[in-house]
């Protein structure tokens, strides 16, 4: 009995290589226009804005940029300069790594590899993937209460200061560290996981031995990413309390008594110069200002590729 | 083993930012030959947080003055720590009667409210008067109108003037208070500062207060229009549009020169006009001016010889060259000797 190929979608084995030939994929063709136009979109929105920030930032990245970074605070445009912002944001950074990333990844470790599935611990996740969508000025609002005004903090974080404005923004990035690290640790293959526990390794020697390394590069990458997150951030250190107008104090870079000084930070300097009437505070200066906090960023940023790609060759090797 | 490496990354990143750090600071030895000499004296002097700190607050309007002063002090006096900020008047107040800070700056004068809120505290202070901002009155540079009398502005913006889309709907309002009735036939659109900005409580209290008062209506304003905290913001919005209307300080609508039309102001209807100059505000010719304090608190002052030399500093740079150059208008000869003998009486 022969068997009766039925037409499909108007295909026979006769014509079906005719259609492979002739009729032009439209849908296929638009889709990828779509795409492309996306993309195109979301880069000439890019390439616009660095071009109108870089032009007007063009006057003082030519003629002072050696200054700008290195000079302080001041009332006239053509002196103000950046190195006490700088100082801050630094400092804010390295504490939001040592408070949030420990933190953050070993509750993101308990919670995939100990925690038992009971309703408690789902109500702990959702509360931390909607801690991560709270707007951060709610955040300032808490490190305003707490960690600059609360009752023997204030003692130890000295009131408006890196302390108090880095706790802050550490417990504004640790649901997005927990998050991203709880990603990358389910993303570990089970039979990696069943291998080591086969092989008679330890629940302990499994995590450290086999998931934490093959998790390592995604774990990094949203750690860093928060970090560079962090380094952004004005609204909380707007209600944190930076100093925008002038402070006569400019410690050394390693200097770690001014952790607990009056501080200035990158985001809020950009945000009181943007406001000033003069021209050369309100448009050169602030977009000098954040010509230098993107290549910041943008170098954490690559800081955190480069690691990753390192540990994803060490993998695959 | 593995594990250890990947706490090294860890520690890696920090060593990153870190470097970062360095960078910037070897630059910073490279760059510092002439302009952040007294930057590297303070640097010399460490974070040292003594008693001898002086911090600064209060209006944004007041600070680019007091940062002027406190950076010419600086020069001289290394040593001493000072920090200026400038989150409002009101939330000056709030720190300075915490005794957060020594100096408050302020674009009017200390409310009730607020100096009971210090007398409650213990904080006794001196209320020095520094220098006069004027308030410009503005539209966009294609605006026909030149004069605007209070009883216009009340039109215009009072709690009554709510829904007012019109110039020519204020007329009947305009009418009631005193106005001629006869603004013209072009839509209203408002943008001026919100709540938080000294200059808000001022253009009331200065243009709209008495006749609120008289009319039994709530001190305040319609609250139907775009107000920014953001001066460029507000002169950006008006200077786009012939038949806007805002209000700003004077220096930002001198900054902006011909990109808006600053209206000369008459107190009452067919009244003298005067254009606010930088002399009309200085005798009090221009209605809507106001004056500019700095409060010092006494007993900070009685502990910290720092903070004194500073005020004396800021009777003498402060008010003859800082208010100027931060575009505002000195206090006439008068009224200087008036704030010096004020501090000295202390």
């Amino acid at each position: 009995m022969a068997i009766a190929i039925k037409p499909v979608g108007g295909l026979t084995p006769a014509n079906i290589g005719e259609s492979l030939r002739r009729k032009p994929d439209l849908k296929g063709a638009l889709f990828q226009f779509v795409m492309l136009f996306s993309l195109s979109i979301s880069i000439g929105v890019l390439v616009v804005l660095l071009y109108t920030v870089v032009s007007d930032a063009w006057p003082v990245l030519s003629t002072r940029l050696g200054d700008f970074v290195t000079g302080t605070l001041a009332p006239d445009a053509g002196r103000a300069g950046i190195s006490q912002g700088l100082k801050g944001t630094f400092y804010l950074c390295v504490i939001v790594a040592i408070v949030a990333f420990p933190l953050g990844i070993a509750a993101a470790i308990y919670l995939e590899e100990y925690a038992p599935r009971t309703r408690l611990s789902s109500f702990i996740e959702v509360n931390i993937r909607n801690l991560a969508g709270v707007p951060s000025v709610v955040y300032g609002i808490l490190g305003l209460a707490i960690f600059v005004n609360g009752w023997g903090i204030s003692a130890l974080t000295g009131g408006r200061s890196p302390l108090a404005g880095g706790l802050t923004l550490a417990a504004l990035v640790l649901p997005v560290v927990i998050i991203t690290t709880q990603e990358a640790i389910r993303a570990v293959p089970s039979a990696l996981r069943e291998a080591g526990f086969g092989v008679g390794a330890t629940k302990w020697e499994v995590i450290k031995d086999h998931i934490l390394p093959y998790a390592a590069p995604g774990i990094l990458t949203g750690t860093l990413l928060s970090i560079a997150r962090a380094a952004g951030e004005a609204a909380p250190l707007l209600l944190v309390g930076t100093i925008t107008g002038f402070i006569s104090n400019s410690p050394g870079w390693f200097d770690v008594r001014q952790v607990q000084d009056k501080f200035a930070a990158m985001p809020t300097i950009i945000t009181s110069w943007a406001k000033q009437p003069e021209e050369g505070f309100r448009v050169e200066n602030a977009a000098a200002a954040i010509v230098v906090l993107v290549a910041f960023v943008i170098l954490l940023n690559s800081a955190a590729i480069l690691l990753r790609n390192r540990f994803e060759a060490k993998r695959a090797g | 083993m593995k594990l250890r490496s990947f706490f090294t990354l860890l520690f890696a990143l920090a060593l990153v930012a870190a470097a970062c750090g360095s960078d910037a600071d070897t630059s910073a030895s490279d760059g510092s030959t002439d302009e952040s000499a007294s930057a590297d004296g303070s640097a010399a002097d460490g974070g040292s947080s003594g008693g001898g700190d002086i911090f600064i607050s209060g209006s944004s309007t007041v600070e680019p003055i007091s940062v002027r002063v406190a950076d010419a002090f600086t020069a001289d006096r290394p040593e001493v720590n000072t920090a200026v900020e400038g989150p409002g008047t009101g939330d000056g107040f709030q720190k300075f009667c915490a005794g957060e800070t020594d100096i408050s700056d302020a674009s009017r004068a200390i409310k009730e409210s607020e100096a009971e809120d210090c007398a409650a505290n213990g904080v006794e202070f001196v209320e020095l008067k520094v220098g006069i901002d004027g308030i410009a009155v503005m539209s966009g540079p294609g605006n026909p109108l030149s004069c605007l009398s209070f009883a216009d502005m009340y039109s215009l913006t009072s709690p009554e003037a709510e829904g007012f889309e019109n110039w020519s709907d204020a007329n009947e309002l305009n009418l009631e208070v005193g106005g001629s009735g006869d603004l013209p036939d072009a839509p209203l659109t408002i943008t001026a500062p919100g709540e938080e900005s000294g200059t808000f409580a001022s253009f009331i209290e200065i243009v709209l207060e008495d006749t609120l008062d008289e009319r039994g209506q709530e001190i305040t304003t319609r609250f139907d229009y775009q107000s920014s905290p953001n001066d460029n913001v507000i002169i950006n919005n008006v200077s786009s549009d012939d038949s806007s209307f805002g209000w700003v300080g004077y220096a930002f609508a001198e900054e902006a020169g011909d990109s808006i039309k600053v209206f000369e102001i008459s107190e009452e209807e067919g009244g003298e006009c005067i254009a606010p100059t930088p002399a009309t505000i200085a005798d009090n010719s221009y209605p809507i001016s106001r004056d500019l304090f700095i409060y010092v608190n006494k007993a900070k002052a009685a502990a910290n010889p720092d903070l004194v030399d500073f005020v004396d500093f800021y009777m003498d740079y402060g008010l003859k060259t800082a208010v100027a150059d931060a575009k505002y208008v000195p206090l006439d000869d008068a009224a200087m000797a008036e704030t010096v003998s004020a501090w000295e009486g202390r």
